[in-house]
């Protein structure tokens, strides 16, 4: 120590003290030291952009509408039931409809996935041939939108025909059909939307990469808990004047911040770069608030067990994976079996993915995933509470 | 830095508080812990003027930082009294750990932060006014002499560098008690005299000091009372002086042994004016015995046939020899 600097006679004996500030001297501290950790923000920041964007593309890219599935179509005829069909098909808001010279053509086109699906209109036939690989959600995709698109020219078809044979001529039929056509048009877009089952694209994938990542990297990163346990800070804060409890509540509001952190850049990253409409703010903001709380309950309890900083990032993906698999983390739920599905529910994860996926479609707010928000909320509380206790006594055992 | 807020005046209310045995700084009574069947603190009690320094000196595990667990509310006593500067610490705690500065043993301090940075954390967590924290910052790194390296994380840090800062952590909010717990283990001489200097400067400017240390000179140098505790209890308390006075007309004599250093070491213990006898090193011995520099010939004698004495030294009796005498051991085993 170098010589004191000489004591100015005129301070006051008794110094100014200022209000204790624990919370903010622990959160400030530990987000500095978050700011310093490069692995631990390198998997917060890039790694989640990178799993949305290959398994999305897997997953046949995209969100329902922003971008459209190229469908290959092979009609030779001219006659109005062809050209009908193709017509319906081009305008389709999320088909790319290219003409193609001939099957063969058509067939490697989709083999190749340069095409989502191909159509053959045979001329004269009532029937249309759908070429696809299996198990390919683009393909699956598609053949929903041909679908579509071939039961509104049989509907014209079916009204065609009961018109003619209610006694109209062929004209005045086709004027009724038109017309009718246009009244249904105006009510299609909700018919067609009002479609049952999850999303595919970035849809699926950003709400399922933010459970993901938001509870991997919060156990993860938890790992400066653990720290602040071994190298016994957490004690030495308790020798301030300070109670126990705001010691307790600055981890734990960290913890907080950083995964809500995760889950609200993942929201605005994906939202601007890849398009994906999370729904209404406030019901979001909730639900991810509630896997958050059960996200920071599982980074406490880490930092509350563990005796080796090196041991979260070996302890928390393993976990997070386990628990993102079983709610659909990893890759559609449908293709799970019902067991899984049903196994999934006993973990946040699988409640979050309801929930998010729900309020996705248009219209919905938080009346529609009170159930899962409450179910979140209870988890939040069980978890928490557990590890507020085993943190609790831990801090106090070392002493 | 301190001498701020214990100004010239403080001084004259020091002396008065000393004679008039008025407030302490720091005073336990009656203190005892035990966990389970083991008794880590038994009924250990004394006190510590403003402007005193007072050093704890005990083998490990002799209770040393159970009972400052204790008096600086990490620990709940099952019998006893903590005040800090009159406040009882179990009525009022926020107000007693206010007034301390405590410097944990192992290095508690985020290595990832900067010096300064760590400091700040400090500050806040002690409440120091948002205006004060900067310049309170800068004074205090200053005071420890790394006010040029305050900007590096501390992880980058000599191991004495890492003790100041953890030092100085403590002295931000201006306590009126500091208590060191073993502030310079692992430190280069360099760090350790800056450390022994800054401290002793700093009780000149009227802090309270309780210090525990390995290092008996340190002790000497720094404290002028001392406590030696052993498996829980106080055995002994007062000025050097006072301490040294009790192992009597007792010397230390040091002797280096070649041979069968064991059985020589039975054969010393058992000479008459020996009182005490520890093994210092695979062929070193250290014994208390009275009026030691008439002994050395018997000493020499006795352990002739199995092994010969190489060197011998004599030592006035010191703090260390009162220690050994007390505790049967040795400070730094």
């Amino acid at each position: 120590m170098t010589p004191s600097p000489p004591s100015s006679p005129a301070s006051s004996p008794v110094p100014p003290r200022g209000r204790p500030r624990p919370v903010l001297a622990l959160v400030a501290a530990n987000l500095r030291r978050l700011s310093r950790d490069r692995v631990g923000l390198f998997f917060m920041v890039i790694m989640p952009f990178v799993s949305i964007v290959f398994i999305g593309m897997a997953l046949g890219g995209g969100t329902s509408g922003s971008s459209r599935l190229p469908l290959g179509v092979v009609a030779a005829g001219t006659d109005p039931v062809s050209a009908a069909v193709v017509d319906e098909l081009e305008r389709r808001p999320d088909l790319t409809v290219t003409r193609m010279g001939g099957e063969a053509e058509l067939r490697s086109g989709v083999r190749e996935g340069s095409l989502a699906a191909g159509v053959v209109v045979t001329p004269g036939s009532s029937r249309v041939r759908l070429i696809m690989t299996q198990m390919n959600g683009s393909g699956m995709a598609a053949r929903s939108a041909v679908d579509a698109a071939v039961n509104r020219v049989a509907a014209v078809l079916e009204a065609t025909r009961a018109a003619t044979a209610a006694g109209a001529s062929p004209t005045r039929a086709a004027e009724l059909v038109r017309r009718a056509q246009a009244e249904s048009g105006r009510v299609a877009v909700t018919a067609t939307t009002a479609a049952t089952g999850d999303p595919r694209g970035f849809a699926y994938t950003a709400p399922a990469n933010l459970l993901l990542f938001t509870f991997i990297n919060s156990m993860a990163v938890a790992s400066a808990l653990v720290e602040s346990r071994r190298i016994g800070i957490l004690q030495r804060a308790l020798t301030a004047p300070v109670r126990r409890r705001s010691v307790l509540l600055g981890e734990v509001l960290t913890r907080f911040l950083v995964a809500a952190a995760q889950a609200a850049l993942i929201i605005v990253i994906s939202a601007v770069a890849f398009g994906v409409t999370w729904g209404d703010p406030a019901a979001v903001a909730a639900v991810v608030a509630a896997f958050s709380l059960v996200a920071t309950g599982a980074a406490v309890l880490v930092g509350a067990l563990l005796r080796s900083p090196d041991q979260a990032p070996a302890i928390g993906p393993p976990i997070g994976v386990v628990l993102g698999m079983l709610g659909g983390c990893l890759w559609p739920r449908e293709s799970s079996g019902a067991i899984i599905n049903a196994a999934g529910h006993l973990f946040p994860h699988a409640w979050g993915m309801d929930a998010l996926l729900a309020l996705e479609r248009p219209g919905a707010g938080v009346a529609a995933v009170l159930p899962q928000l409450a179910v979140l909320t209870g988890m939040a509380v069980l978890v928490l509470g557990g590890a507020l206790v085993v943190f609790g006594r831990t801090t106090r055992a070392a002493s | 830095m301190s001498a701020a807020t214990h100004a010239p005046e403080a001084t004259g209310t020091r002396t008065d508080a000393e004679t008039a045995g008025a407030v302490p700084a720091l005073a336990c009574a009656g203190l005892s812990k035990r966990y389970g069947d083991v008794v880590a603190v038994d009924d250990v009690g004394f006190s510590v003027a403003p402007g005193q320094a007072y050093g704890l000196l005990g083998p490990n595990g002799a209770g040393k930082t159970t009972t400052i667990s204790m008096l600086v509310g990490l620990v709940r006593p099952d019998t006893g009294t903590v005040r800090v500067g009159g406040t009882d610490l179990a009525a009022d705690p926020i107000t007693a750990k206010a007034r301390i500065g405590y410097v944990p043993q192992e290095i508690a301090l985020y290595p990832e932060l900067t010096g300064r940075e760590n400091l700040r954390f400090f500050g806040r967590l002690y409440g120091l006014p948002r205006r004060e924290l900067t310049g309170r910052i800068a004074e205090v790194l200053g005071l420890v002499g790394l006010a040029d390296r305050a900007d590096a994380k501390l992880g980058t840090y000599s191991g004495g560098m890492k003790r100041r800062i953890n030092i100085g952590a403590a002295l931000l909010h201006r306590p009126e008690v500091l208590i060191l717990d073993e502030p310079t283990v692992g430190v280069d001489p360099h760090s350790r005299k800056a450390i022994l200097d800054g401290v002793e400067r700093l009780v000149a400017d009227g802090m309270a000091l309780l210090y525990t240390s390995h290092y008996m000179e340190e002790i000497e140098r720094v404290c002028d009372r001392a406590a030696i505790i052993d498996h829980g209890r106080i055995i002994a308390d007062g000025t050097h002086q006072e301490l040294i006075s009790l192992v009597g007309a007792a010397d230390t004599v040091e002797l280096v042994l070649d041979g069968e250093v064991d059985a020589a070491f039975a054969r010393l213990r058992a000479v008459e004016g020996v009182i005490e006898a520890v093994r210092t090193g695979p062929s070193s011995v250290r014994l208390i015995a009275e009026g030691g520099r008439y002994l050395l010939p018997a000493l020499i004698t006795a352990v002739e046939g199995g092994a010969t004495v190489t060197a011998t030294q004599v030592v006035e009796p010191d703090l260390e020899a009162t220690f050994l005498h007390l505790t049967g051991s040795s400070l730094r085993d």
